[in-house]
């Protein structure tokens, strides 16, 4: 709130303590918030704070009254289970290969798309359009291109190679072919914003560079890239956040395997919750994921912060 | 041969040229390979059967076929599920549009007591992952009875403090004159809220409003626990549950995708500048 509105509220609180003013702008305030406050409290506050109690007990699905305290029993658990080592290294290994090749690909189009091309517009269309698909539209198409029989990809493959492999069915590439998926559907996001950074950057700082006689590779790594610092930092973080989250493209496509080569963490929260309705050490990972995030979020705003000053 | 500057700035144009050329080739090339997977789903839907099983890819059809459309629609299922994802993206857009701007209202235009306290808990909720909740929440509404129901989707999907966050950056740059001078005019409080604040924020409103309807359209795992029968999917959750029991069929597949993808690319055709106003929005503020 802006000091004159404090102001003048103070001095209508004074003019009004006879009628009351001030009372009534703090239950006016409050009603104004109710509703949203109690949606907030209810199905983001209050799972978050049990979820913590969940992870606590050996929890009953059923009778959720006979669940067993078994303090950190869980956390030891998740600590020594083969299986959630292995979607952690798994999801690592998604975000290693989704994260930078996103945010580098968004920026080339994203700076591309700046010059002075034929068809801005269009272009900028293409590249967002995927994002704006479901996830089920998404993978569904990709499984048309990467079918081991009458698939896209498998045909223009088998020129190059003598026996292409069949990818999803594949330890090595499964992983990967969801990756390319991945690109595809949310470049457009990392593109739209770094393409209003570069907008967003005054114009004299590269005439001012152009006086100076600095060259295209100066002008980028002294103008371009400094100023779009903070957006490129936004972006690869919520894409870590996104990818270290990915389930709906493995759920569909390869459902964790081959074996457990596509495992990854949410994939392995769905698992053990919903498969085996064991909803205590669910939570646990749960917790472990929101651990791990919140870390980079608060990492995040440090480093922006300090760029701001 | 005379003038010895002519080869340099014959040079210069070369290079200058060529890495024109090279930014063309780069971005249409990289577009073209975007639109790849679109005009695949297309001739596949439109293919007769047996192109459709053939080791060599047909990307034209010798004959256009409307076969798979027409077992999509006559299968009629996906019209109800369409409906359904259309019922819940409204409810969910129109309650997070109403409550949102309720609150982002009281928290920069009233005062009260632990306002700023309750500001705060909202904005460090952003950094609640989605699935981290997904356990707990699901126990919660199934102890509410909510399971099975469009209420059980939609409530939670409201719960998020992107759009409060949002609006309240931008009521706070609201004009306090206008206020002032219609609270002399004895406008009440919620005669500012519905007569001149609504009216004068419409384009971050219109850009929350979409925002939220996509995203709540392309929700997957949350209605894919909540809703149980068939009749009550959404058509994310449909659409895969509709392949799985047609294997092998892909041009019913694509034919599917399709229209399924359709509304929204009607919207995106139509709006897109504002809903790339949300994502940016949503990228300056974050």
């Amino acid at each position: 709130m802006s000091i004159a509105t404090r102001i003048t509220g103070r001095f209508q609180r004074l003019k009004g303590v006879t009628s009351g003013y001030a009372e009534r702008e703090s239950l006016e305030g409050v009603l104004f918030a109710l509703p949203y406050l109690v949606v907030f409290s209810l199905f983001l506050l209050y799972p978050l704070l049990k979820g913590l109690y969940m992870s606590f007990f050996d929890w009953n699905a059923i009778y959720p009254s006979e669940s067993e305290f078994i303090g950190f029993g869980n956390y030891a658990r998740m600590l020594s289970d083969p299986l959630f080592w292995t979607s952690v290294k798994n999801t690592v290994y998604f975000v290693v290969l989704t994260v930078p090749t996103l945010v580098v690909l968004a920026l080339f189009l994203a700076l591309g798309v700046n010059r002075n091309v034929k068809g801005k517009k269009a272009l900028r269309a293409v590249f967002f359009s995927p994002y704006i698909l479901t996830v089920s539209v998404v993978t569904l198409i990709w499984l048309e291109i990467y079918g081991a029989q009458y698939g896209l990809l498998n045909y223009y493959l088998g020129l190059i190679v003598a026996n292409p492999p069949d990818l999803l069915n594949s330890e090595l590439f499964a992983m990967p072919a969801i990756a390319l998926t991945t690109i595809w559907w949310t470049l457009g996001f990392n593109f739209v914003i770094l393409f209003s950074a570069r907008q967003s950057i005054p114009g004299r700082l590269y005439e001012a560079a152009k006086i100076d006689g600095a060259g295209s590779w100066n002008t980028l790594r002294d103008i371009t890239l400094p100023q779009m610092k903070p957006a490129l930092l936004f972006v690869t973080v919520v894409q870590f956040i996104a990818s270290f989250q990915v389930f709906g493209q493995v759920f569909i496509m390869t459902g964790g395997g081959p074996g457990n080569s596509t495992e990854t963490i949410v994939m392995y929260l769905y698992d053990i919750a919903f498969q085996s309705h064991e909803f205590g050490y669910a939570a646990t990972v749960g917790y472990f994921l929101f651990v791990v995030l919140v870390g980079v979020s608060l990492v995040n705003y440090l480093v922006i912060g300090r760029n701001d000053e | 041969m005379s003038n010895r500057s002519e080869p340099s700035v014959a040079g210069r144009i070369d290079v200058g040229s060529i890495r024109t050329a090279g930014v063309y080739v780069a971005l249409y090339g990289t577009a073209f390979l975007f639109v790849v997977p679109y005009l695949w789903m297309l001739s596949t839907s439109v293919k007769p059967r047996d192109q459709l099983f053939s080791q060599v890819p047909h990307w034209i059809p010798s004959t256009i076929t409307f076969e798979w459309y027409r077992q999509v629609l006559a299968g009629s299922i996906i019209e109800t599920w369409m409906l359904n994802t259309i019922l819940i993206a409204t409810a969910t857009t129109v309650i997070v549009l109403v409550f949102d701007s309720l609150i982002a209202f009281s928290l920069t235009r009233l005062d009260w007591p632990g306002k700023n306290v309750v500001l705060t808990v909202i904005v460090a909720s952003f950094m609640v992952p989605a699935y981290v909740n997904i356990v707990p929440l699901y126990t919660l509404v199934a102890d509410l009875g909510l399971l099975s129901s469009y209420w059980g989707v939609v409530l939670p999907l409201t719960a998020g403090p992107l759009g409060v966050f949002l609006l309240v950056q931008f009521f706070r740059d609201f004009p306090d004159e206008i206020e002032e001078a219609a609270r002399l005019d004895g406008f009440s409080s919620l005669q500012i809220y519905l007569r001149i604040l609504l009216p004068l924020m419409k384009s971050p409103l219109t850009a929350l409003a979409l925002f939220t309807f996509v995203t709540t359209w392309n929700q997957f795992l949350w209605p894919l626990l909540v809703l149980q029968s068939e009749g009550s999917y959404t058509l994310a959750i449909g659409l895969v549950t509709l392949t799985s029991t047609n294997v092998f069929q892909p041009g019913l597949t694509m034919a599917a995708t399709l229209i399924a993808s359709l509304p929204l690319f009607v919207v995106f055709l139509l709006l897109q500048d504002y809903l790339i106003d949300a994502v940016q929005i949503q990228g300056t503020t974050g």
